[in-house]
Formats: C-alpha cells, structure tokens, sequence
C-alpha cells in the first residue's frame, strides 16, 4: 500500500496560534460536476481555505458559507448536535475533500457537518475524527513538527 | 402555501420505518429518496452515499441517516 507523507512545522506554545492546520478543498461531488462541464456547464474552481486538526470533534465541519458557496450534497438537513450554547440540528453534507499542496491523497465522499463560523478567522473548517481515523498524525513536542501519513485507500 | 423543507418526506419516511429497521439494521446507514429507500443497509456513511449515488443518480438531495431507536446527539465545538 502506497503512503503519502505531509509534514508541518505547529507551536503549541503560541497562544496566538490556532492549533495544527492545512489548507483543504471541497467542491460538489466529482461526477456530478464532470457531467456538468460534459453539458458545458463552467464551475469555478474552488475556494481553498484552511482547516484546523481536532481531535475533539467527530465530524468534520465547515462554515454554512461554505457548503453554500461550494454546493455541497445536501445528506441530511436536521443532524441533532449538542454544544456549549445546548441541543439544535445543522445540516449535513456529503462531499470530496482533499488538502491542496500537501501530497495526501483526496477522500472521494466525507460527511461534513455545516455550522456558523462566528469570528474565526483562523480557518473554515474542523477536520473531525472522521477524517483523522483514516490517518497517522502525529506530533514530535520538541521538534514541534506535526506529520500525517495517509495511505492511498482506506478501510475501516 | 407552506413550502416544504428539503428532504422532508424522506425524515418521515425514516420515522415510519425506524422502529422495523431498527431491530434488523441497528447501526446501519439507510438512503432514502422521496419514498423509495434501497433495499441494502451499509456500514459507512461514505458506501451508503456512493449507492444513493449509484441509484438515484446526483441532480437532487437523498437523505442518508444511521439507525438508533432513539436519536442519539453528538457534542460538537
């Protein structure tokens, strides 16, 4: 099995500093789009914003202006989340995610959660464990370098 | 007129079968699309969304959801 490997330099100790980022894309679901331009249909190419690592979180989200602007697949329109504010549904999405520049390979499908990103400037995106469980990442304290190692395919 | 929400009849279409599915496909993840769902239940998120795919084909919205008998809320940042 081939592997890809991305590494980065993070400070954790910079409490100006988000956490271990990447930039990332995702766009509406690839054939879709191929079969669009195969009808002439022009889609400019995507935004590519950054996401922050979390191994907090579950799910992967990105900002509802996103998903909008990128016109995700629609999974689900009610996903029931709690956070500190309390209990309400988001939406659900379903799309290609890949991480522009780094060398991993493209996740084909990856549920996405779309939330309001009030006053992050930071980055556009939480890579969730959904993502993070397909990878390695680890982080060396000392050298303060993060590295992913991200086979080609994935199976859970 | 009340507009529809997007994927309405499919959350009611899930309502009414959750109990059903739930005892044979705990877990599982069902797609539904107006009121035809497939027959196959997936482990993945991701291989229930590539056979929606494949079925229903991906000019409009299905509705993939994960059976619980209760809906269970994840904690999110």
């Amino acid at each position: 099995m081939r592997m890809a490997t991305y590494q980065f330099p993070w400070n954790p100790f910079d409490p100006a500093d988000p956490g271990p980022c990447i930039k990332f894309s995702v766009t509406r679901y690839v054939d879709d789009i191929e079969n669009g331009k195969s009808i002439g249909l022009e889609y400019p190419e995507p935004p590519i914003p950054t996401a922050l690592i979390d191994t907090g979180s579950p799910f992967t989200i990105i900002s509802k202006v996103l998903a909008k602007t990128c016109n995700l697949f629609l999974t689900n329109p009610k996903f029931p989340i709690r956070t500190l504010n309390g209990d309400c549904d988001t939406e659900e999405y379903c799309g290609p995610i890949s991480f522009p520049g780094s060398g991993l390979p493209r996740i084909g499908a990856v549920q996405i959660l779309a939330r309001d990103f009030y006053k992050e400037a930071s980055y556009a995106c939480i890579i969730g464990r959904n993502i993070l469980r397909r990878w390695d990442v680890r982080f060396n304290g000392q050298g303060r370098l993060v590295t992913i190692i991200a086979p080609d395919s994935f199976k859970s | 007129m009340a507009v529809a929400s997007p994927l309405e009849i499919e959350l009611k279409v899930f309502e009414d079968h959750r109990r059903d599915w739930a005892q044979a496909h705990l877990g599982k993840f069902v797609v539904i699309r107006e009121n035809n769902f497939l027959k196959a239940f997936f482990d993945e998120y991701e291989d229930a969304f590539k056979a929606g795919i494949k079925e229903f084909g991906a000019e409009r919205n299905f509705l993939i959801k994960q059976i619980w008998k209760t809906e269970p809320v994840y904690f999110v940042a």
